[in-house]
């Protein structure tokens, strides 16, 4: 039974890396960028819900706020942070990016407080109990969350029109632009997406958490570039697998490795070694 | 005659010289882009700690933390012989964050705590800073040596363009491996003076923030510049000591320049400076 | 007389499909070979093979008698291969004359460590810059290559292939995106070369320049080898031919 309730605990982070990764591995298939700031952009989110929740006192509405106002910020990103710097050699958008987290952390830090925010009333904290597992409200929603938004951009990008030329844009940039495909309207898009899903991922845990600080995306951020590395850079399927599988892994992990390693350092000893097996990823297609 | 504060600001503008060197001859010379390169300044810091406080001298001390330090780097190397550009440097972010998680849960390392009372050193504040800028000037001489030896110049290659290296009968693989040890060796070494200089080391001394913080002295100064990235490893180790506002916004301030420099000119100060010179010329 | 270069039996296939199929040439000391075929003939996946980036599902390939089998590409660039890939691709952190040096130094630079002791480049520059006069770019030796025009650039390649004073020279489209004059004039210092004495394998869709300079030729087609033998002959083929009309049809 314990190990079954692992199991789920660890389904329900994973969730919340998928929610993060997906954006960051679309990124890195149509731009070849390691957009790091794509975290800062998660706990934007995080300080969206805890903010729109307090005033409004709706966790919905809060999503929803986040979710746009998020997935705003990641167009701004693109086009004031990285369209100026494309034609460059990758490791200058790549320290671009970092430079840009760091200094949105420490915005946050400035404008909000170092010791972070909590809510007034913590929302969704009703409790189900699933063949003898409670479960927390807020546990379920991030899952069908999860499940729901990813799955819909799976819709998304395979039956519908703009879909498909995301698809070809991001298969073969040169191909798309000769069928014309708007690939700045393309890029846009994903990046709106990809930044909303981080958002509402960011409410998410500061609601499981009940805080939002400054530092929240850090560890997030590494992890989901392990996870991305992991599914085969700008493979978003492999990218589902490889979250919900940290997700277990860690969370047997933490009870098994306690004393040897840290939870947060689990993720890299898995990616390390897969590398040195198989340097393409889970699932990326070798060179 | 220099008074305490200016001792120990000296000690820190070695020792962050020479770090920022260490990783400037794996990301500038090598083009290998690291982004855990505080691990190794930590291992070079363990190293040199436990064998000083077990009783062993001070040089041995500090030079086992570099041989260890280049050891490990050695084998990171072998993991960037695997993967390359963008894996690489997600790679180097896990192995820093491998190593705080990993010293953090070590109770024979002082786990969370770290290792406090790490004894003076017997040639005393004023020696350590002799031998801290020493270091230094050997580091920033040995890295004009290299750049003028057979290995910068392959470097040069791989830098440009690791398979037109292989073309010109370069083995790649074996010269990253080497700018590995050596870069991760040095660092090693800046790691050991570190641990003497602060007498006190802990996991989060060595955390991303540390990388971060030597990859904007590298970046800043210009990817590949020995004498700029000095100078602004040396800048960006006093100004937080010199004004109290950069100490408290010194994250933002790193932020904004490695985003800056990348914005407005990837070739950081050097590259600014080659430009004016330019166009003063014209 | 051995063969310099010595291919039998290659076959390689990617994912079911099969690039090369049972493929077997020579390469003859001193010759200037041409090696064609319309687009998809397996041309760029022969080079591959020979110069260690693909590996082959079944064949051997021997240089000089030696068995190239399991060595890396760059092993075999010191074994006695020298190669002008099709793309440009120059090392734009140096001068040219540097890039050229780097080929010329490749005693030097075989072991990391002991290169980490050399300095003088001197004996290099001088070799550099006879290959860059012999290659007609010795005006440009100081500068970035990619400043450089693309015919610079083309000759720049040449010229370092060159430097690692090759056994086999392998010039991967040497003439691609050159207007004519420049593509004769290259066409010349590709024959000139191989007059010097170098076995030289030349890639190239130019079939005009390929007939004027080269002393053999080899078609492929479909992953087959299709014709083999003296140039104007071979180019009369009826299957040669037949390759080049149905290509034409499908252009």
């Amino acid at each position: 039974m314990f190990l079954v309730e692992l199991f789920v605990q660890g389904l329900i982070q994973g969730s919340v890396y998928a929610l993060i990764a997906v954006g960051l591995t679309l990124v890195y298939g149509l731009l070849r960028i390691l957009h790091v700031a794509h975290a800062g952009l998660f706990t934007l989110g995080g300080y969206a819900g805890v903010l729109v929740t307090n005033a409004t006192g709706s966790v919905a509405v809060a999503l929803v706020f986040a979710a746009l106002s998020v997935g705003a910020v990641g167009m701004a990103v693109y086009r004031f942070c990285y369209e100026p710097i494309l034609r460059r050699p990758p490791y200058v958008a790549l320290i671009a990016s970092i430079g840009l987290f760091i200094a949105m952390e420490e915005l946050f830090r400035i404008v909000f407080g170092p010791f972070g925010l909590t809510y007034d009333i913590v929302p969704l904290q009703g409790s189900v109990v699933i063949g003898g597992m409670y479960l927390r409200s807020a546990e379920l929603v991030t899952m069908a969350l999860a499940a729901v938004l990813i799955g819909g951009l799976g819709l998304l990008a395979g039956r519908t029109r703009i879909g498909l030329a995301w698809r070809a844009t991001v298969s073969v940039p040169e191909m798309a632009e000769s069928f014309g495909i708007d690939i700045v309207k393309v890029r846009y898009l994903n990046f709106f997406i990809g930044s909303a899903l981080a958002g509402v991922a960011g409410v998410m845990v500061s609601v499981l958490n009940n805080l939002v600080e400054p530092t929240m995306g850090s560890v997030a951020s590494y992890k989901a570039l392990a996870i991305i590395v992991l599914g085969g850079l700008g493979n978003v399927r492999g990218t589902l697998v490889a979250a919900l599988t940290l997700g277990v892994i860690e969370a047997y992990g933490t009870i098994y490795l306690a004393g040897f390693l840290d939870r947060d350092a689990i993720a890299f000893a898995v990616l390390i070694v897969i590398l040195m097996v198989r340097p393409q990823g889970l699932f990326g297609r070798s060179a | 005659m220099i008074g305490a504060y200016e001792i120990s600001l000296l000690t820190t503008i070695g020792i962050a010289v020479t770090f920022a060197l260490s990783l400037n001859l794996v990301t500038g010379f090598c083009g290998q882009i690291s982004l855990g390169h505080a691990a190794f300044l930590g291992t070079g810091a363990y190293v040199a700690a436990m064998s000083v406080v077990a009783g062993a001298p001070f040089a041995v001390g500090l030079i086992a933390g570099g041989l260890v330090a280049a050891a490990v780097g050695a084998v990171v190397g072998l993991a960037s012989l695997r993967v390359r550009h963008d894996f690489l440097a997600i790679t180097t972010m896990g192995v820093g964050f491998l190593f705080v998680g990993f010293t953090r849960q070590q109770d024979w390392l002082g786990g969370e705590m770290g290792i406090a009372g790490i004894p003076e050193a017997p040639f005393g504040k004023v020696g350590l800073m002799v031998v801290a800028l020493g270091v230094a000037a050997a580091t920033a001489a040995f890295s004009v040596y290299l750049k003028r030896t057979w290995m910068g110049f392959a470097f040069d290659a791989i830098a440009a363009d690791e398979d037109t290296a292989r073309t010109v009968a370069i083995d790649v693989s074996r010269y990253k491996l080497a700018a590995f040890a050596l870069g991760t060796g040095i660092a090693g070494l800046a790691g050991g003076l570190y641990a003497f200089n602060i007498r006190f080391i802990a996991p989060d001394s060595f955390g991303f923030v540390e990388s971060v913080t030597v990859l904007a002295m590298v970046v800043i100064g210009g990817i590949g510049s020995v004498l700029w990235v000095t100078v602004a490893a040396a800048a960006l180790a006093v100004l937080p000591q010199w004004f109290q506002a950069v100490d408290d916004y010194k994250l933002l301030l790193y932020g904004v320049l490695l985003f800056t420099v990348m914005r407005l000119s990837p070739g950081g100060l050097a590259g600014l400076v080659a430009r004016l010179v330019r166009g003063v010329r014209q | 007389m051995t063969a310099v270069l010595e291919v039998t039996g290659v076959t390689v296939t990617f994912g079911g499909v099969t690039a090369l199929d049972d493929v077997s040439f020579v390469v003859h000391p001193g010759e200037l070979l041409g090696l064609i075929g319309p687009n998809g003939a397996g041309k760029t996946t022969m080079l591959k093979v020979v110069t260690g980036i693909v590996v082959p599902q079944a064949g051997t390939v021997r240089l000089a008698n030696a068995d190239l089998a399991g060595l890396p590409t760059h092993a075999r660039m010191r074994r006695g291969l020298g190669l002008a890939q099709q793309l440009v691709r120059t090392f734009d952190n140096v001068s040219t004359i540097e890039n050229v040096m780097l080929a010329a130094g490749r005693q030097r630079t075989a072991s990391p460590w002991a290169a980490l002791f050399q300095v003088n480049r001197s004996v290099e520059r001088r070799i550099a810059l006879e290959l860059l006069e012999r290659v007609g770019i010795a005006d440009a030796a100081e500068q970035r290559p990619d400043h450089l025009p693309l015919g610079y650039r083309k000759r720049l390649q040449v010229a370092r292939a060159l430097a690692l004073d090759p056994a086999l020279l392998l010039l991967d489209e040497p003439l691609a995106g050159l207007n004519h004059v420049e593509a004769a004039a290259l066409a010349d210092v590709v024959r000139g070369i191989a007059d010097d004495g170098r076995t030289v394998v030349l890639i190239e869709h130019n079939l005009g320049e390929v007939l004027r300079i080269t002393d053999r030729l080899v078609v492929l087609d479909s992953g087959r080898k299709i014709g083999d033998g003296e140039p104007g002959a071979v180019i009369r083929d009826p299957v040669v031919h037949a390759a080049y009309i149905g290509e034409g049809e499908a252009a």
